[in-house]
């Protein structure tokens, strides 16, 4: 079966041009949808990342009253070490310690010096910033702490930044979500797009077919130029929606040094790639699938 | 080169299209398929180019049951079997050239073989200083030598033609006539359906006549109606000169069976 590059080129560029309007519909359906997976992808990735970067550092904090004993201290710190199952480790910081890690903190953010020249060093509380077994314990050992569930003395308050976290990750999950709902929709829509245009393509050279046959083409010659159409069509598609990941990411990553927080929701260029490769290959299965299906409901050969 | 074994092909909710036909057809022959519409002629030849599979009995084409082929070969019989219609069939945005050139692109072959091959058969076929014309810029009898070169252009065992001359008048029949022949020459054996009694008269070539899918009339150097050495339906046509319409042949004593026939087609 000798099967021409050029021949295959010529033909599927012919068909493509013949049927330009839908041909760019389907090729602009393809690139939104594509746009929004590879933008929820990367919304993912780089959430699970910040949350990796807090949740690692430290899982727990028990602040103790600013005007707690030395005994209520070290009845905290033995109790820590006791749950050694629980706990990791603990560091303990003083009221000094404690007050120079706030004025860190809040020094550069909105409001900050406000917070910070209420501060001192006698009434900032003392507090034990303790790395945890497993992070998904920090409910149930904060429970444990927390003067209000445990009647701990000298323990003002133990709180996790898990349930900050969660709340972010709930959001970004529902987001997410919803990304990926209006992207499903939309592949859905641009492989119907591909199949309602192969079958134009195929419609509009149903005489020259009926001759390949009639002269022994094989099925193969005939079908190749539709098939390298869809795949075009995809792929011309997910190479739009490549440049609009890009640019997203670009434009997430200049909010990122804007605002100076969230430095780890921008993504290293791997995981950007991967991405990338993601969408490409997505296309191009939509574009290949679409094509495909019509080659098979349309030319019966 | 042809053989049919108890060929039977009986299509849905409709009386037999062939019904146990045995034929054998030679290399190099020139045969002549007649027969009122709706006999099984275009059944024949649908199931030589195995457009459709027999219900019971073989079909050889030069040895090979063509039966047996799985359908990823079909094309490569079909590229043994050239074909010619009464509507001609070919493609409007093409040049003469093109369109001859077409068959032997869509097989593969290469450019420079696909330069002298066309070039030859349009000298063989009479339209070479036609080559870069529009098949609408032609006559009816040109249309149908651009066909008949598109056919034979990949030099195949065997030509088959559906009633080429259907369209045609007389006189440019005679000419497709004489094209055929001269094909028929070069050692290309072919089977030409046809409803043209002139044709058949003149040309007394084999004649194999179906009437209602069975085969009635198997003769050698044979006339359309005439001379019938078994009960045929188209008994009573007088032979007519080649000069005579077409259309005077139709109006022969089985005209109703014709139109019931179309009409049956046409809701199909």
């Amino acid at each position: 079966m000798a099967l021409s590059v050029e021949y295959v080129a010529k033909e599927t560029a012919s068909n493509l041009w013949r049927n330009r309007v839908m041909a760019l519909a389907a090729v602009l359906t393809v690139a939104v949808s594509l746009s929004l997976v590879g933008t929820a992808l990367l919304l993912r990735q780089a959430v699970n990342r910040q949350v990796q970067q807090w949740s690692g550092n430290v899982s727990l904090q028990i602040f103790m009253k600013a005007n707690a004993t030395q005994a209520e201290t070290n009845y905290v710190t033995s109790l820590t070490k006791q749950m050694s199952a629980q706990i990791r480790s603990c560091d303990y910081l003083d009221h000094q310690a404690s007050y120079n890690l706030m004025r860190q903190l809040f020094a550069g953010q909105q409001g900050g010096d406000a917070i910070i020249s209420t501060l001192t060093v006698a009434t900032t509380p003392p507090v034990f910033r303790c790395q945890l077994v497993n992070p998904n314990d920090a409910a149930s050992v904060a429970a444990i702490f927390h003067s209000a569930t445990s009647g701990l003395p000298g323990v003002l308050n133990a709180p996790y930044p898990g349930q900050s976290i969660k709340a972010l990750e709930r959001l970004t999950n529902v987001l997410q979500l919803v990304l990926l709902v209006i992207a499903i929709v939309l592949l859905a829509s641009s492989l119907v797009l591909i199949l309602n245009a192969i079958r134009m393509a195929i419609f509009a050279r149903r005489q020259e077919i009926g001759v390949m046959k009639l002269v022994g083409a094989t099925n193969w010659f005939i079908r190749l130029p539709f098939m390298a159409e869809g795949l075009l069509q995809g792929l011309v598609g997910a190479l739009v929606a490549v440049v609009v990941v890009l640019l997203s990411n670009v434009g997430v990553h200049s909010l990122v040094t804007h605002y100076g927080e969230f430095s780890s929701l921008t993504l290293p260029a791997h995981e950007l790639v991967t991405t990338e490769i993601l969408v490409v290959v997505v296309g191009v299965v939509i574009g290949a699938l679409g094509s495909s299906v019509a080659v098979r409901r349309f030319l019966d050969v | 080169m042809i053989r049919f074994e108890n060929v039977t092909k009986i299509y849905k909710g409709s009386i037999g299209a062939l019904t146990d036909v045995t034929v054998d057809i030679g290399r190099g022959e020139f045969v002549f398929l007649v027969g009122p519409s709706g006999s099984g002629k275009t059944t024949f030849l649908r199931l030589l180019l195995r457009e459709e599979l027999p219900d019971t009995g073989t079909i050889f084409v030069a040895g090979r049951d063509i039966g047996q082929l799985t359908q990823w070969r079909v094309p490569y019989l079909r590229r043994n079997l050239g074909c010619v219609f009464q509507d001609f069939r070919l493609l409007p945005n093409k040049t003469v050239a093109e369109n001859v050139a077409f068959a032997l692109e869509v097989i593969g072959r290469s450019r420079q073989l696909i330069g002298t091959q066309v070039a030859q058969v349009l000298e063989l076929v009479g339209l070479g200083q036609k080559a870069d014309r529009m098949p609408a810029e032609l006559s009816g009898g040109e249309q149908q030598r651009v066909a008949i070169a598109r056919a034979f252009v990949n030099r195949p065992l065997v030509l088959l033609a559906d009633e080429p001359t259907g369209n045609l008048d007389p006189a440019t029949s005679a000419g497709i006539m004489r094209l055929l022949d001269r094909i028929n020459r070069t050692g290309t054996t072919i089977v030409m359906a046809t409803h043209d009694v002139g044709i058949v008269d003149m040309m007394r070539r084999r004649v194999i006549e179906l009437d209602h899918g069975h085969l009635v009339r198997d003769q050698a150097r044979g006339v359309y109606g005439v001379g019938t050495d078994l009960p045929s339906t188209s008994r009573g046509i007088p032979a007519v000169s080649l000069l005579v319409p077409p259309t005077a042949v139709e109006d022969g004593p089985h005209t109703d069976r014709v139109a019931a026939v179309r009409a049956r087609r046409g809701q199909r």
